[in-house]
């Protein structure tokens, strides 16, 4: 029978009827694809329901069983219908999860479907989880890392024999981290104990994804089963997005460079108010202290209807900012991305972006953000802290067109985290290694993993490591007399299950006021330099210093009206790909003046006078200046690829070039570009430009120039805690034993010197050089210079392209009077050398 | 690197030992013999090696400077008797003569009888060697004896250009107290504030270097 005319989808189409809703498109053929036994990912934007594309489907699948049931139980006795988990939920964010568990529930409700919808992670109370354990809801909503900590239990495989349909919401989100990892192997196991127990039952995956790059992939790497059928279905809501610029009086009032645009403050205000309801975003949590003193300052009344939100600040106050925001207690927020888990608002009228977001996929989604319905226009106010962000705000409005998207990339190899699943399978049933085996080969992330790999990770927890000796007194994993893996130390599980999705950046801790009130969490490298006493910003408060005790920073409200603002070592994000290649079609436009942004009108006497005194690059050519002043001998290039690309850059040309003569240089960079300054001439010609930017030798130089050891250290930090080398604390919960502290560094030192060939080792490597060191786009960019056009500029004072690469520099030992000062002064400086010039050239 | 210390000749070593050449003594502090065992015990994959490496380093030392005194000040033992004390017990043989004086630290647990049989002389608190006092952790009070002291694992940042920077054990001298290095390879450190008037000696790889101020 086909499914519309089904009893179970014109339940639900009925019900829909009645709540005036009608279903889109991309909702009922997810229903039709489910109900032929499809798996596949549904590609949707937040807010649309999405939810209900995949949830409704496995309702009306259930629906229907229920009425063929019936009819064929009249003629038997009536069965009772059976309970028990039929859909797994995986969500990245706890916020959420109630949330999505209210709805389902009211669905439910309404459809007269008996079913219980259970949440489960890291909120959840001992009680609801003890209940579930008896009898778990037919509906899960949980985190990977409860999946996980499920998995730790004993008994679990009577969890899934009724799991119909897994489904991995905001996958998107969780692609391209060890979460997302976490998530792959959970479902393996899970499909490996259905194979085992119900060899007829269909298991059903489905992933929801905001429109990244490579859906394709992200598809594989949710399902990679080939005796799977599966598809993408895309949401067919395209909402419009209108992007308007926040432009000062005159382009004098814009620095070249440097200080954040506050000038531009009072432009935001009346958007504020005649708004209902307005989301500000800023790029790091730094600036949205600072932007949010700035509105303060600016319009004393907003005092109370402003606050700040960032993924620091406590979760019980982020909760309050939400409700406060929509009942109308608040009237707009400071708040920083939400791509990193931070924030999930519900819809708001009004969308401000505080400098360019760097990426376009960051910027649609906060984007989306605005406007209540999806036909709806949003529109998203753009504030530049710089001239030439402008350039940028014309490059995402053509990204937005083009829907030229980032793709999200998946991680794969990361050992510490398979680690930390196989002692997972011991803690709990235990498992047979040829079988596991077996099964996460199949998963995207390890099927690669080589049987001599394998053997290491068996050997690492279960006899120590090394493959020549066992570890003397070392146990975690045996093997029992009924062949399977099992940790069987109570003490030892009882550390993993407390231990497990660890998956730390900084160490952070929690800020609380001396009487009593959570303020928020800060970075433990912050606070370890601060002395007792002395003040620093947080949530918009200025707060007092007073003691760290028991992993928790205690405070007082300090006297001072202004205080230094933490810098997030996680603040900086980078320009991506995507961007910096729209970015360079832009620059060309501009002179050209064959675009229709105002933004690029209003900018352009910035590049007649880039014009004039140096170049404007055009696609296909590749910018240096060679500027001397009396700071030295400067060196500046412009690739355009996002300023963690050009650090390797630098260091790498800064080497190649102390090849040729000893020279040292003091290095700066930014999105569009790097600056190298010696107090000596820089051999640097025509005839050697090419073999500097070379991609020849690339590895070799690359370790020869950076410090790879450091950064390996830094993401062996991660690593270390993952794979239960090292715990972290828990403040408040779990407090180290004080004979076993020890720290990721130590380990590093450890295996370095001892265990060469140890695979965790191996894996801080390859996690430098791919993720901070970004060695392929740091290649494709080297090959494009390679293609390029050279332009060689030399002149003496500095030029509106560099001048942002140069305050940068001098940002970090300057206080924010001194640096806008300076700068005054050097544009003053640069100008008065360019009128000279001109008068010179007019004779 | 050789120095003066209120008057006494002390060599600083860089496999983190002084040798106090006028009591032929070598002086160490924090070897916690056993800690790489204890972590194996807990299921924290540690290498075997550890141990031994110490234990090597230590046989150098003796060779280099042949000491008639081997003063530890605290933290010889890590937690209790485990396989790495057995390693302990045939190093010990092989140096009979040497006598070896344990300062207790606060990860000394074993029993009395237990250092009789290892033959360690073992001083609760304190001893008095003019013009020093050998304790484990460094006391408030200040007197005549210049206190030579462990527990802290102390470190020092050496920084270089373009923010840079290096982090190494050290010896610690200060105006009433010297802090020694944690001999075990195996343990962190505790990074110290240059004050006037102190005196930090950075353990590289190469040699002892005395770090400016």
């Amino acid at each position: 029978m086909k499914l519309e005319n089904s009893k179970g989808y014109k339940r639900v189409l009925s019900w829909l009827k009645l709540n005036k809703k009608k279903p889109f498109k991309f909702q009922t053929d997810a229903w039709q694809y489910y109900a032929e036994g499809y798996s596949g990912l549904v590609n949707a934007p937040t807010g649309f329901g999405k939810t209900y594309s995949i949830f409704l489907a496995v309702v009306i699948d259930e629906l229907n069983k229920r009425v063929e049931q019936q009819t064929t139980a009249s003629k038997n006795k009536q069965k009772k219908n059976i309970t028990g988990l039929k859909l797994i939920w995986i969500t990245p964010l706890r916020s959420l999860a109630k949330d999505l568990a209210r709805a389902m529930r009211e669905v439910c409700d309404e459809l007269q479907l008996d079913w219980v919808v259970g949440v489960r992670n890291g909120d959840t109370p001992q009680s609801e989880k003890l209940k579930q354990k008896k009898q778990m809801p037919e509906v899960l909503i949980i985190t990977p890392e409860s999946m996980h900590l499920l998995l730790a239990q004993k008994s679990t495989f009577n969890y899934f024999d009724q799991l119909q349909c897994i489904v991995a919401d905001e996958w998107h989100e969780l692609l391209g981290s060890k979460r997302g990892v976490m998530a792959e192997l959970a479902i393996s196991r899970i499909k490996g104990l259905l194979i085992e127990q119900h060899p007829e039952r269909l298991l059903r995956i489905w992933g929801i994804s905001a429109t990244i790059g490579n859906m394709e992939q992200a598809m594989e790497v949710l399902v990679p089963y080939t005796d799977l059928l599966k598809t993408i279905i895309k949401s067919e809501i395209k909402k419009k997005i209108v992007i308007k610029s926040i432009l000062p009086d005159h382009i004098d009032m814009l620095p070249w460079a440097g200080h954040l645009g506050h000038k531009l403050a009072s432009k935001l205000i009346p958007i504020i108010n005649n708004s209902k309801t307005t989301l500000i975003f800023t790029n790091t949590r730094g600036q949205a202290e600072l932007w949010y003193q700035t509105l303060l300052n600016q319009d004393e009344n907003l005092a109370g209807l402003l606050a700040i939100h960032h993924g620091s600040i406590d979760y019980e106050l982020r909760n309050w900012i939400e409700d406060a925001l929509h009942s109308g207690v608040l009237k707009a927020v400071v708040c920083t991305s939400s791509l990193d888990l931070g924030v999930d608002f519900k819809p708001v009228d009004t969308v401000v972006q505080i400098g360019s977001p760097k990426g376009v996929a960051r910027f649609l989604q906060r984007a989306g953000r605005s406007g209540h319905s999806p036909h709806e226009t949003s529109k998203i106010y753009f504030l530049p802290t710089h001239a030439l962000e402008l350039v940028e705000a014309a490059a995402i409005k053509e990204a937005a067109k083009t829907q030229d998207i980032e793709s999200r990339e998946p991680i794969v190899m990361s050992f510490d985290t398979l680690i930390q699943y196989l002692v997972t399978l011991a803690v709990g049933d235990g498992f047979d290694d040829e079988k596991i085996f077996f099964e996460i080969k199949q998963t995207h992330a390890f099927r690669e993993l080589l049987p001599q790999e394998w053997n290491w990770i068996m050997q690492f927890i279960t006899s120590g490591g090394d493959s020549l000796t066992a570890y003397n007194e070392f146990s975690k994993v045996n093997k029992t007399s009924d062949g399977l893996w099992k940790v069987e130390s109570r003490q030892i599980a009882m550390r993993h299950r407390l231990h497990i999705g660890t998956i730390v950046s900084d160490a952070m801790l929690k800020v609380k006021y001396l009487k009593g009130g959570y303020v928020g969490m800060i970075e433990e490298s912050f606070i370890s330099r601060m002395k007792p006493g002395s003040s620093f910003t947080l949530a918009g408060r200025v707060l007092e210093f007073i003691m760290v005790k028991e992993m928790t920073v205690l405070v007082k409200k300090s006297k001072l009206k202004q205080a230094i603002s933490p810098s997030w070592m996680g603040g900086r994000m980078s320009l991506t790909a995507n961007l910096g290649n729209l970015l360079r079609k832009k620059y060309n436009e501009t002179l050209d003046k064959q675009h229709g942004d105002e933004e690029l009108d209003f900018i352009l006497p910035l590049f007649e006078q880039q014009a004039k005194v140096s170049h404007v690059p055009k696609s296909d050519e590749f910018l240096i200046e060679l500027i001397n002043t009396k700071d030295g001998y400067h060196f500046f290039a412009y690739p355009f690829e996002g300023r963690q690309v050009h650090e390797i850059m630098a260091a790498l040309i800064a080497y190649r070039l102390g090849r040729i003569q000893p020279i040292s240089f003091s290095i700066a960079m930014n999105d569009y570009g790097f600056e190298l300054l010696s107090e000596q001439p820089i051999p640097l010609e025509e005839s050697n430009i090419k073999e500097l930017f070379s991609p020849t030798n690339l590895t070799d130089d690359i370790v020869a120039s950076i410090n790879a050891t450091e950064m390996a250290r830094r993401k062996f930090r991660d690593i270390a805690c993952i794979s239960g080398l090292v715990f972290q604390g828990y403040p408040g919960k779990y407090v180290a034993n004080k004979h076993m502290q020890s720290s990721s560094s130590l380990f590093f030192n450890v295996f370095s010197d001892y265990d060469k060939h140890n695979l965790l080792l191996r894996q801080s490597y390859d996690e430098a050089f791919y993720q901070q060191i970004e060695e392929p786009r740091l290649a494709a960019a080297l090959h494009r210079i390679q293609a390029s056009m050279i332009i060689i500029v030399k002149t003496e004072s500095y030029t509106p392209l560099c001048f942002p690469i140069k305050v940068d520099s001098l940002r970090d030992n300057m206080s924010s009077e001194e640096l806008s000062q300076r700068i005054g002064r050097m544009t003053a400086e640069s100008e008065k050398k360019t009128r000279r010039k001109k008068k010179t050239n007019d004779h | 690197m050789t120095i003066d210390c209120k008057g006494e000749q002390l060599i600083l070593n860089n496999e983190r030992a002084i040798y106090w050449p006028a009591r032929k003594m070598l002086i160490i502090s924090d070897l916690h013999i056993g800690k790489s065992a204890h972590f194996r015990k807990s299921g924290i994959q540690v290498p075997n090696s550890i141990n031994l490496t110490d234990l090597q380093r230590l046989t150098t030392l003796m060779a280099e400077f042949k000491p008639e005194t081997l003063l530890i000040t605290g933290d010889m033992f890590h937690n209790n008797i485990n396989s790495d004390t057995n390693a302990f017990v045939y190093w010990r043989k092989n140096f009979a003569q040497l006598k070896v004086v344990l300062i207790k630290g606060n990860h000394d647990n074993l029993k009395d009888e237990d250092y009789d049989v290892l033959g360690i002389k073992v001083y609760q608190k304190e001893l008095l060697i003019a013009p020093f006092r050998f304790i484990h952790d460094k006391p408030d009070q200040v007197d005549e004896y210049y206190n030579i002291s462990g527990h802290i694992h102390p470190g020092v940042i050496i920084y270089g250009k373009a923010k840079q920077h290096l982090r190494f054990p050290c010896f610690y001298f200060g105006q009433n107290c010297a802090v020694l290095p944690a001999f075990s390879v195996f343990t962190g450190l505790k990074i110290l504030d240059p004050k006037q008037g102190d005196r930090f000696y950075a353990i590289t790889p190469a040699k002892v270097i005395a770090v400016k101020t």
